[in-house]
């Protein structure tokens, strides 16, 4: 009987490639295994369990990347060092009217969106300003981008390997895989997303687009990508170009536009999306990014103008809805911004962030009672400290305007005791207790270097008490950060006639 | 005798910054204003913008250097920069572009906007550009001069152009050469050249003495080049040279400018002294001048000051800038009355000088007619009068000498007297076979009534000999000039081989021509140094022998015009297809080729090409590669020094060394292979342009254009066939 069974068993690779499909790669590895066990030659075993191995570790690579400490300090990729605002990410901020006192900065300098993606670029002056810029638990940048690894947390990646590696990549003859287009496209990608090896990748990459004699568009693309991981810009513009003449892609349109980020180049990376829109009209990846570049160059409605392009097509598109939602709220149209993440919820995104950003809208939209409401299941939503650090600091708002002051202070020091680098919380928290005031907005200071309240509220301080060379530097720190600030300009103003006149 | 009068200076101001010779331009990038850019150090390029930022009250920002130097904004190449150019690519723009080049690009960049046009990687470097129309090609071109390359992109990126040409080129400008309507590309090169491409076909080629660093198109029928050596004058397009001067010093750049407001350019000159130069385009007479402290980098044209005229803009290569307008008649009247009478005293008594001179040999003269004959010998032979005999007379010759006792072959001059009178010295001025133009040569001891001038060509030109032969007697004091003219014909480094060569010259070329053999022996009879003159039979059959390396060169003609030329060099066969061709008027010729030296040279130059292009593919991924982690080290260091944790620090930068001393390492290498693959492009650009030469009109053209298609299939091996068939059959 049981030797029956047996022999009605599904053939491992024939099982693996079942498993393959439902998505399950860990049984489908196990399954290539057997296969692999049974015949170690069977090259279409070994393919799958390499391509299954990669499906648990890829990550989206056009969306994932931050650029690392050492890229932005010892690289010049873009090609104006002063460009002419508007025409340049790293002069945006200080261009357009946004002010900074309605729509509150991120750490690199950037106006609140209402989606958290990797760094952009805001310029760093020298190595030891960069290193020695608030470093806390929420805000460490990577040394490096080229050499640490794209992973995705808590994925098969950090997984262990029992025995010897999958493929040993040194002792692999790529010249023969790379005549075999099957096989050369899946190791490509087992070596560029599972082994982390672009040299080797890109080699791969390069015999097989020599063999396929360069007519293969995703292996130019791979290419380029290669390139581009390695930092060697100008190659892979080359090989995305080509492989988008050959074959209009989305995707390489998409990377293109990337290189010209990274040149600091925006209207040149508007101008890629703008002639890929012509092949692919409405495409909602391309209407996203351009609004994203938008966004970046802090031309706000231009950008809800493209992402209501988005929705219009894509209408689940979480990024847009919430992009359009915080720009509501900052507007001072929480109603609206109250129907955009209502729809959010909708589509089934129940998360804390959601939660206190309906709680702020309802609360602006003077609906206290169902603004607590809101702030309670964020609060049991919350995953995570620096999250729940947040909710605090959001109901502590609340609080102000409601007139609670202890159940401000309450808060802030909950939000506080939840994230001890909250600078925020710190400077509020100076605000509402005099008698700590000074220290809470230097702690502050030094944890959030792109605040201006912090250096501004010292300023005044300072000013107050007759404290005129302090009030002076701090002054002149607030203009530094936020240049057009007419409070502290008025202190400048009377602190410099007062020293003048010594 | 004109006077040179100072410049008129409108403003000055320092940029603050160093600036590379011969990379300066100025550009209107947002359609309206004029800004300066120039290349300098550290791989930047500055852009000088007072326009948009200052508001210019006066002229009180020009003459405040820090404000002035606050407008420059720096652009990042990251490549050394080679050349620089601006000018309107995009069809119906008034936007300019800058574009720049490097040893291994071309970056065009739209400054106003902050983004790149197109970037584009040229293995043959990118010596010199230009930006403008070209024959028929519709929408303005970047030019692109590389090593024996030039190249032409649109505003895509495009390349719809692309020729080769005898070597490195260093120097290109657009003009109407013919008078065609039509723009024509001026090319000047290191191998003395300057060629006239009417789109890829050789229109005109001029050959001067040396490289040529400058070229720039005056009006539309003149044009000026510059010298390395220090020379500089005016062509008029046709080929004709109206006049040149030569200095010590090198000549920066050209420029066309109405300097004196007469309506008409003068030809401006920056040198490497510092001096500017004004100079009549009809004459070269200097009419005003001024000077700088240091070298001039560049001058450019631009309304500056936006009063609405042009002025002069002078750039030095400190960062100082002057610029200057067009003098008016009264302020020259004004400048000329101060020194108006010396300066013509000075001359009155030149001339006065002169003619005293001249009336002292006339009385002489007179006085040697008065006596008789006996007289006249005595006199002449005691030196009491300087005369010689009229009947004097002075015969030249050119001649092969072939050498031998360690002798190399070479070309000579034969002068003699007809009488006893002696040639003391001989002065030889010719342009482009001596190294400094002119041959001295002195008979002091063995002074005698001959004189030979040993001659070696180094290329195959026709050139003019001027001969000033110093005549007189033994003990004589002052000499006749005798002054004569000769033709070098252009192949004279080519003896007739009387005896039938033992081996037939390996290389061949075929042709048809529909002339009879006779007219090729008169073509012969011209550009051959021969002894007596080929007779007409019914078939020409002729051996000569090279005296610079004893090579034969055959020539075989039927009375069906069927023409054969055997050599082992495809250069000197293109030297003899192209004069033959322009002797005889022929427009149109195509030939079939068999070069089996250079056939093999080729597919070894192709083979080791791509070997060395994959190379440099790997090794820059490698070089890459460890550039980020040597990055990620220094960062990890310098966080360890902040942190003084000076143990952490020291283990970083230990790591670091070998990784640094690595990279050095490979990039040496790297740089060695590039050099090598530059030297075998250009190898490679140079046997296809011999290719081109064998041919005539529209089939050099489409030669080269075959070429072009032929090297830009991906396959190497299917290249390098096809290249040789093309070589073989032209196209």
């Amino acid at each position: 009987m049981a030797e029956q069974l047996k022999m009605v068993e599904l053939d491992p690779l024939c099982r693996a490639l079942f498993q393959y499909r439902q998505l399950k790669y860990e049984k489908c590895v196990e399954s290539c295994e057997v296969a692999l066990n049974n015949n170690s030659y069977d090259q279409a075993a070994w393919i799958l369990k390499a391509m299954a191995l990669t499906r648990m570790v890829h990550v989206d690579d056009l969306e994932i990347e931050e650029e690392g400490i050492a890229e932005s300090l010892l690289d010049d990729n873009a090609t104006a060092q002063v460009a002419r605002p508007g025409t340049s990410l790293r002069t945006a901020t200080a261009a357009s009217g946004l002010n900074q006192m309605v729509r509150p900065m991120t750490q690199s300098g950037r106006p609140f969106t209402g989606m958290v993606r990797p760094g952009s670029q805001g310029g760093t002056a020298s190595i030891e300003k960069a290193l020695k810029t608030a470093r806390t638990a929420m805000s460490a940048r990577p040394v490096t981008s080229s050499s640490g690894r794209y992973v995705r947390m808590g994925t098969a990646s950090m997984l262990s390997q029992a025995g010897e590696p999958f493929i040993n990549v040194a002792r692999l003859n790529i010249s023969k895989y790379a005549q075999k287009p099957a096989l050369s496209k899946a190791l490509f990608n087992f070596m560029y997303y599972h082994e982390n090896e672009v040299r080797h990748a890109l080699e791969i990459a390069a015999q097989a687009s020599q063999h396929s004699k360069f007519n293969d568009w995703w292996l130019k693309l791979s290419l380029g990508k290669c390139y581009y991981r390695l930092g060697m810009f100008r190659d892979a513009e080359k090989q995305f170009r080509s492989a988008n003449t050959q074959q209009p892609m989305v995707e390489t349109s998409l990377w293109l536009g990337k290189l010209f980020l990274k040149w600091d180049q925006p209207l040149g990376a508007l101008e890629v999306y703008r002639s890929a829109l012509e092949n692919f009209p409405n495409d909602s990846f391309l209407l996203t990014n351009i609004a994203r570049v938008h966004e970046l160059l802090n031309d706000l409605n231009a950008s809800v103008k493209f992402y209501k392009d988005v929705l219009s097509t894509d209408s689940v598109s979480v990024e847009a809805m919430a992009c359009i939602a915080t720009n509501h709220f900052y507007s001072d149209q929480p109603e609206l911004a109250l129907r955009f993440f209502r729809r959010l919820l909708q589509i089934g995104l129940h998360t804390a962030e959601i939660y206190i950003n309906i709680a702020l809208c309802c609360f602006y939209a003077q609906q206290f009672d169902l603004s607590i409401a809101c702030v309670e299941r964020a609060l049991q939503l919350s995953k995570d400290d620096a999250t729940t650090a947040d909710i605090w600091y959001n109901l502590s708002h609340i609080a102000i305007n409601s007139g609670d002051k202890t159940l401000a202070i309450q808060c802030l020091r909950l939000a506080i005791a939840h994230n001890n680098d909250h600078a925020e919380s710190h400077n509020n928290l100076g605000i509402l207790i005099p008698e700590q005031a000074k220290l809470n907005f230097e702690t502050s200071h030094r944890l959030g270097p792109h605040l201006f309240e912090p250096l501004y509220n010292l300023a005044l301080l300072s000013d107050l008490i007759g404290d005129c060379l302090n009030a002076y530097k701090y002054s002149n720190q607030t203009l530094e950060v936020f240049p057009g600030h007419v409070d502290s300009k008025i202190i400048l103003d009377r602190v410099r006639t007062l020293l003048a006149s010594f | 005798m004109a006077h040179s009068t100072p410049m008129n200076a409108v403003f000055t101001f320092n940029l603050n910054h160093k600036i590379l010779p011969r990379r300066v331009a100025v550009g209107r990038f947002d359609g309206t204003h004029p800004c300066i850019v120039a290349a300098t150090s550290a791989e930047k390029v500055f852009v000088h913008n007072p326009h948009t930022k200052t508001k210019r009250q006066g002229d009180r920002w020009l003459t405040d250097p820090a404000a002035a130097a606050a407008d420059v904004s720096l652009l990042n190449i990251n490549q050394k920069v080679s050349s620089l150019a601006t000018g309107t690519l995009r069809p119906g723009s008034s936007e300019e572009v800058l574009v720049v080049g490097t040893p291994n690009s071309v970056l065009a960049y739209d400054v106003e906007n902050n983004s790149d046009l197109f970037y584009k990687e040229i293995a043959d470097g990118a010596n010199c550009l230009c930006v403008g129309h070209l024959g028929t090609i519709t929408s303005p071109l970047v030019l692109v001069g590389g090593n024996c390359s030039i190249q032409g992109f649109d505003y895509e990126g495009n390349d719809v152009f692309w020729t080769v040409t005898g070597d490195n080129i260093t120097s290109m400008a657009l003009t109407d050469f013919n008078g065609d309507g039509l723009q024509e590309l001026l090319v000047g090169s290191e191998d003395f050249d300057i060629r006239v491409f009417k789109e890829d076909v050789i229109a005109h080629e001029i050959t001067e003495t040396e490289s040529i660093v400058f070229l720039c198109s005056l009006t539309s029928e003149l044009f000026a080049y510059a010298l390395v050596n220090g020379t500089i004058g005016v062509y008029q397009n046709g080929g004709a040279r109206l006049w040149r001067i030569k200095s010590k010093n090198q000549p920066i750049c050209l420029v066309a400018f109405d300097i004196d407001g007469d309506g008409k350019p003068e030809l401006v000159t920056g040198w490497s002294n510092g001096k500017v130069d004004a100079r009549s385009i009809r004459t070269g007479e200097v009419l005003s001048k001024d000077s700088f402290g240091h070298s001039i980098a560049g001058i450019v044209i631009a309304d500056y000051v936006l009063d609405g005229t042009e002025q002069l803009i002078v750039c030095s290569v400190d960062g100082e800038v002057r610029g200057y307008s067009p003098t008016t008649a009264e302020y020259r009247q004004q400048l000329m009355d101060a020194n108006y009478e010396q300066e013509t005293i000075r001359e009155l008594s030149q001339k006065k000088q002169a003619l005293v001179m001249e009336l002292s040999n006339y009385e002489q003269a007179k006085k040697l007619s008065e006596m008789n004959s006996a007289q006249q010998v005595q006199a002449i032979a005691n030196q009491d009068i300087a005369c010689i005999a009229a009947n004097t007379r002075l015969k030249t010759g050119l001649a092969i000498n072939m050498g031998g006792d360690g002798l190399q072959p070479h070309v000579e001059i034969l002068l003699e007297t007809n009488n006893e009178t002696i040639i003391q010295a001989v002065i030889v001025f010719a342009e482009g076979i001596f190294q400094n133009e002119s041959l001295v040569i002195h008979n002091d001891d063995f002074a005698s009534s001959q004189a030979v001038v040993p001659l070696t060509p180094p290329r195959d030109v026709e050139v003019d000999l001027h001969i000033k032969a110093f005549i007189g007697y033994k003990n004589s004091t002052q000499f006749h000039v005798f002054e004569v003219s000769r033709a070098l014909p252009r192949f004279a480094m080519y003896t007739v081989c009387s005896e039938s060569p033992s081996s037939e010259a390996e290389g061949t070329v075929k042709f048809q021509l529909n002339d009879r053999p006779h007219r090729v022996a008169q073509w012969i009879n011209q550009s051959f140094l021969l002894e007596e003159e080929v007779s007409v039979r019914e078939d020409l059959h002729m051996t000569f022998l090279s005296l610079r390396d004893s090579k034969l060169v055959t020539f075989d003609m039927d009375f069906s015009g069927e023409m054969t030329i055997r050599t082992e060099s495809m250069e000197i066969a293109g030297e003899m297809i192209q004069s033959l061709t322009s002797f005889l008027g022929i427009e149109e010729l195509q030939s079939a080729a068999d070069f089996p030296a250079e056939s093999e040279n080729l597919l070894q130059l192709m083979q080791r090409i791509e070997e060395f292009q994959s190379a440099k593919m790997q090794m820059s991924a490698q070089m890459a590669d460890n550039s980020a982690l040597i990055r990620a080290l220094i960062v990890r260091a310098e966080d360890a020094r902040l942190m003084k944790d000076f143990k952490a620090m020291r283990q970083w930068y230990m790591e670091l060394q070998p990784l640094n001393r690595e990279l050095i390492q490979s990039h040496k290498i790297r740089n060695q292979s590039h050099e090598q693959l530059q030297q075998q492009l250009r190898e490679l650009h140079k046997i296809l342009q011999k290719a081109a030469r064998l041919r005539v009109g529209q089939y050099k053209g489409r030669c080269v254009t075959a070429c072009r298609g032929a090297l830009k299939t991906t396959n190497p091996t299917a290249g390098a066939r096809a290249l040789l068939k093309i070589i073989s059959s032209g196209e």
